[in-house]
């Protein structure tokens, strides 16, 4: 104890309190011109914010999860007032509050506020045949890369999942060969939709009953030899649907949910049972 | 040393990421995709360039003549944070194209150590007679790390591609192959001129 007082004491005699004085003085001279400067800068170039941002900002979900292609939501709100993107590239605002940032900006959602959630529009998985076996890193995008994927049908899903990978909510889980998205937890916000090679994800309303569980745009026949699962084209629903919702289209039946009544008619009719229940739990 | 030299030096045999392992952390922590790491770069060789351009007229005919050399380090973090900082709000009221190019890595880069390691090496080393070879070799130094780290990014791109064994994923192959450049770039230092 006595050794360290006495280094103290001899210290203080020897700092040279001068230098200090002159060490604190530029040093805090230096400073206080920089703050001064700064200060004066700031407001010289002070940059004027549109305060609907903040607004906008403060409806959207908060997630962060970037599906609408911008970096977080202040960035899509940013876009959003500027006029450069739809709210509809969000698919996690509620509908109120897409709503009420539609009131905001002064313009008209009304079309784009019905709730949606993504299915998968391949059924193949271990059905349809593969034309190599793949042997590579476990990854759609990248099986992708070696001639198409493994799957002989173009559009079919190849299992690997990178969807999985990517789903925030774990909505997604690949059972059969292909993917399955659990209509409970997926809150469209689409993704999946961006990282799917083969872009077999799509969006559906979630009041919608049915989709079409297959993409190709193959003749039956070319179907038939590939895959047990796939559309073979027949247009059996297309003939049996009362409102005239479903039409073939390139060889597959695309539904306009504005006309369907939920009837379920072309899926009971489907013989290779491709049209699906969008909610199979609650059937 | 003539300007050759600098440039030599800069980009290759005094590299700052390579070989004198400055600025290391925006290197692994911003080089995943080259888009990101050409912003990094930009900034860090813009933000060199102020740095070089500011500290070394400071520290020549300010602190050397007063005695004061002793307080470069605390002077010098000073003037780079606020210059950098007004640069900032200037960039970004008249020149917001560049702003958005390069506005969100300008506060990551003010108190790094490259700058930091820069300013400090203008100051100390004796070649550095001028301000034009200080600012040159801030410039070349600033290039220096943008080669390095657009390289990696690009690899790393490659990499995410890769099926490597599990416990190599990410960082730990990242930091073998940042390994390997420093050793590639290492040989640049037998380089004389």
């Amino acid at each position: 104890m006595l050794n360290i007082l006495s280094f103290f004491e001899e210290t203080a005699t020897t700092i040279d309190w001068g230098k200090v004085g002159i060490s604190v003085a530029i040093a805090g001279g230096i400073a206080l011109v920089l703050g001064l400067l700064i200060i004066g800068i700031s407001r010289l170039c002070q940059v004027k914010e549109d305060p609907r941002i903040n607004e906008v900002n403060d409806l959207l979900a908060g997630a962060n999860c970037g599906a609408c292609g911008y970096a977080g939501c202040a960035g899509f709100a940013k876009a959003l007032v500027e006029g450069k993107a739809d709210i509809s590239a969000c698919g996690q605002t509620s509908k109120a509050n897409v709503i009420e940032i539609g009131n905001i900006l002064g313009i008209s959602v009304s079309g784009n506020t019905e709730e949606t959630i993504a299915v998968v529009a391949c059924a193949g998985g271990n059905l349809c045949a593969d034309k190599y076996q793949y042997q590579g890193y476990g990854n759609c995008v990248s099986q992708q890369l070696l001639a198409g994927g493994k799957k002989a049908c173009e559009t079919g899903c190849m299992g690997a999942g990178s969807c999985v990978d990517v789903c925030p909510y774990t909505a997604i889980e690949v059972r059969d060969g292909y993917a399955h998205v659990d209509p409970d937890l997926c809150r469209s916000c689409g993704l999946c939709i961006q990282t799917c090679p083969k872009s077999l994800i799509k969006r559906v309303p979630k009041s919608a009953k049915v989709y079409v569980a297959c993409s190709t745009n193959c003749r039956g026949k070319d179907v038939m030899n590939k895959c047990k699962a796939g559309c073979i084209s027949c247009g059996i629903c297309e003939k049996n649907c009362p409102t005239g919702a479903i039409h073939l289209v390139n060889n597959v039946p695309i539904i306009d949910y504005s006309k369907c009544t939920n009837c379920g008619l072309c899926l009971e009719k489907c013989p290779r049972k491709i049209i699906r229940y969008v909610h199979p739990d609650k059937q | 040393m003539d300007i050759i030299g600098i440039i030599i030096a800069g980009l290759f045999s005094q590299n700052f990421v390579l070989v004198q392992f400055l600025g290391i952390c925006p290197f692994l922590g911003v080089s995943k995709k080259i888009d990101n790491a050409v912003g990094m770069g930009l900034a860090v060789t813009f933000v060199m360039v102020i740095t070089c351009l500011v500290t070394y007229p400071l520290y020549q005919y300010v602190l050397v003549p007063l005695g004061l050399d002793y307080l470069q380090i605390i002077v010098f973090i000073l003037v780079i944070a606020s210059l950098v900082q007004m640069l900032e709000m200037i960039l970004k009221k008249f020149m917001p194209g560049l702003y958005s190019a390069m506005g969100i890595y300008l506060p990551l880069v003010t108190t790094n150590c490259a700058i930091m390691g820069v300013a400090k090496i203008i100051t100390d080393a004796t070649v550095y007679t001028n301000i034009g070879t200080a600012v040159m070799y801030g410039l070349f130094s600033g290039l220096g790390f943008t080669l390095a780290i657009v390289l990696l990014a690009g690899m790393r791109e490659k990499l995410d591609k890769l099926n490597l064994p599990k416990a190599l994923r990410g960082f730990p192959i990242t930091l073998i192959v940042a390994c390997f450049m420093a050793m590639a770039f290492s040989v640049f230092s037998l380089v004389k001129f």
